[in-house]
């Protein structure tokens, strides 16, 4: 997720996020080929999905170590829901996602509507730092917001953090819904006028659903990466403000017990909801508008 | 009207109430409101960031308790992560807690203020032993809060009774030795194995260090400075260099199989120092914080809820004897005499740098 280019396929990840390892059929004997493929596509899904599979498993492990298996237990989830800690970090990294992804994808949306319809001077340069905070290291736009913070004499808070994750996710809406507009017949807009809509009709009525799925799977990625992000929030975070990565994190110097690895099981539970839900509505045949990728 | 448009609104709303039910379950399972994320701009708070496990709740429950200062907490998993926050100048932390080298940084960079003992008679409970260090003369800067070894943790049931640091040496050990991913940490298990200080200066006995280091690589199986002590207890590696904190946690679950040791030769004697930054903004509740957590029962209280060793005298009153007799947590006075704390060693440390480096990248 560097370059531009790589925009469109964040879409076709999210949308097929959920759905099982395709299993070719065909009606004819299977070709040494195709079952070479076949095994090959097994094994790239095995390398994505064990990890993930070992942290669920072990987060009904009996034992305290991470890497030994005592049997099953679901005490980790009980003590969970009894750790303050991981619970307040929990909390400030949902509250830091939502508020996030609300705002990163209406500035997003707008910004990449304007770049694809409107011809303003400075379009080019505007189009370049948008891009930007995807290319500089993470690790550089945190110190940079540190400093720039230090300079306001903003003291580090929870807002600090949803600012700093505003500031860096607005381009990756921007780019995603971009690669859709990208598609965009404008003709269904002159029909949507020359029929009599307005200007605000035709943007809710033809507009908005046909880019809604690239502004779903904008959302989607906005909302991962501001609940995972762990190098820029502790740059950011000042007091109360500890987040789930930067708890986990902390616990390290005491060991992570499986209550870390519980609390991830919910956090996927929640993720892979979420992208289900979204990937039903871009199935929906009315989203698919007269698009053709 | 569009489903798309009405999928989208039951998106964000699933997000809104299951963030709103974590949240609540968050605020209302602590009645004391102790971890609010927002807070009025009354003077009666104070903001601690401190390593985490250092501090039980209940402690902090206490002193709000007691004083109505209401107490926020953050943790942080390393010095450096400490130093980056008081750097920013926009931190609102008004008590934190550095290891040793980190004080004398601190110091440097006039991040930390100095302290008015005037203002900690319970200062007269701290062991003599553990004040005016060579990181903080006097402690004009910082009070003791854990102090502890760093020895090496094994496996004695496989490998019989260790006492020297010559075991992590032995080719007998073969890919089955962890090291600490430290660089004074490691020279100076080195160092103490040639019946060396750990702030040796001399450049030749530091190139012999470095040249033992250079063999011993290929006996190492890995250096990790954060879960040695889950990598000792699953088996993975039978000696594991560490902290005693963290070992001693793992040795009372499997005591007929794990031990840790402070070698015969001496080891490293570590501390976490409380200091009140130098920007903090409730510096009158810091000293309060500073005097209530040196009263013997608090410390001792703070002590038996997460097993380090602290530096009250009084306090050993009323710590778990298990506790204080648990030789990892609190070795005898005999050990502690054979140990030393890591000293600025000022040019050296590039020296050590250089060679670090060359084993490292062997």
């Amino acid at each position: 997720m560097s370059t531009p280019a790589d925009a469109p396929r964040v879409e076709l990840v999210a949308r097929n996020v959920g759905r099982l390892a395709p299993v070719p059929r065909p009606a004819r004997p299977v070709s040494w080929e195709r079952r070479l493929l076949g095994w090959h596509s097994l094994l790239v899904y095995l390398f994505l999905y064990i990890p993930i599979v070992i942290l669920i498993l072990y987060s009904f492990n009996r034992s305290k170590q991470t890497a030994a298996w005592e049997g099953l237990t679901l005490d980790w989830y009980l003590r969970l829901f009894h750790n303050d800690l991981i619970l307040r970090a929990v909390k400030n990294s949902l509250i830091v996602a939502v508020i996030t992804t609300v705002v990163a994808t209406v500035i997003g949306t707008l910004a990449a509507l304007a770049l694809a319809r409107g011809s303003f001077r400075g379009k080019g340069a505007t189009q370049a730092a948008l891009y930007l905070p995807i290319i500089i290291p993470e690790i550089v736009v945190g110190a940079a917001l540190v400093t720039f913070f230090g300079v306001a004499q903003m003291r580090l808070s929870l807002t600090t953090v949803v600012i700093a994750h505003v500031a860096f996710c607005i381009s990756y809406v921007a780019i995603v819904v971009r690669a859709r507009l990208a598609g965009f017949d404008r003709s269904l807009e002159e029909a949507a006028s020359d029929l009599g809509a307005g200007p605000w009709d035709t943007f809710r009525r033809v507009t908005l659903p046909i880019i809604l799925p690239g502004i779903v799977a904008g959302a989607l990625l906005v909302f991962t990466l501001s609940i995972d992000d762990y190098v820029i929030t502790s740059f950011v975070a000042g007091v109360g403000a500890t987040t789930l990565p930067i708890q986990i994190y902390s616990m390290l110097k005491v060991g992570v017990t499986p209550e870390v690895n519980a609390v991830s099981t919910l956090l996927l539970l929640l993720t892979v909801v979420l992208i289900v839900i979204a990937q039903r509505l871009q199935q929906d045949p009315t989203a698919q508008g007269g698009i053709k990728k | 009207m569009n489903r798309n448009v009405a999928a989208l609104g039951a998106i964000v709303g699933a997000v809104l109430v299951i963030s709103g039910v974590a949240g609540l379950a968050g605020c209302a399972k602590k009645a004391g409101e102790t971890l609010a994320v927002t807070q009025p701009k009354d003077a009666g708070k104070l903001n601690i960031y401190i390593w985490s496990a250092y501090l039980p709740q209940e402690v902090l429950d206490k002193f709000t308790a007691q004083t109505g200062i209401k107490v926020n907490f953050d943790t942080y998993d390393s010095n450096e992560a400490l130093l980056e926050k008081l750097q920013s100048g926009v931190a609102d932390y008004d008590l934190v807690v550095p290891s040793d080298y980190m004080v004398r940084i601190l110091v440097a960079e006039k991040l930390i203020q100095p302290l008015d003992h005037a203002k900690l008679p319970n200062m007269a409970n701290l062991d003599p032993r553990f004040l005016d260090k060579d990181f903080d003369p006097r402690n004009a800067y910082s009070l003791p809060y854990f102090w502890g070894t760093t020895g090496f943790g094994y496996n004695k049931a496989k490998l019989g009774a260790l006492d020297s640091w010559q075991a992590l040496f032995d080719p007998k050990n073969k890919g089955r030795i962890l090291m600490l991913d430290d660089m004074r940490e490691v020279f100076g298990a080195a160092l103490k194995s040639m019946g060396k200080s750990e702030n040796e200066t001399d450049p030749a006995v530091l190139k012999q260090a470095a040249d033992l280091l250079k063999k011993q690589k290929k006996l190492v199986a890995t250096y990790n400075s954060g879960d040695f002590a889950n990598i000792l207890a699953a088996g993975d590696v039978d000696i594991a260099h560490g902290y005693n904190g963290q070992i001693a946690e793992v040795v009372a679950k499997e005591p007929e199989k794990l031990a840790y040791v402070v070698p015969k030769e001496g080891a490293t004697l570590w501390m976490d120092n409380v200091c009140i930054p130098g920007k903090a903004r409730n510096v009158e509740n810091a000293y309060k914080f500073l005097n209530f957590i040196m009263e013997p029962e608090v410390n001792a209280e703070i002590v038996n809820g997460v097993s380090y060793a602290s530096a009250n005298v009084p306090a050993r009153k009323f710590i778990q004897p298990e506790i204080l007799n648990d030789a990892s947590i609190y070795p005898s006075d005999e050990v502690i005499g054979r140990c030393e704390f890591l000293e600025d060693i000022g040019d050296t440390t590039t020296l050590l740098d250089q060679y670090w480096t060359e084993i490292k990248a062997q």
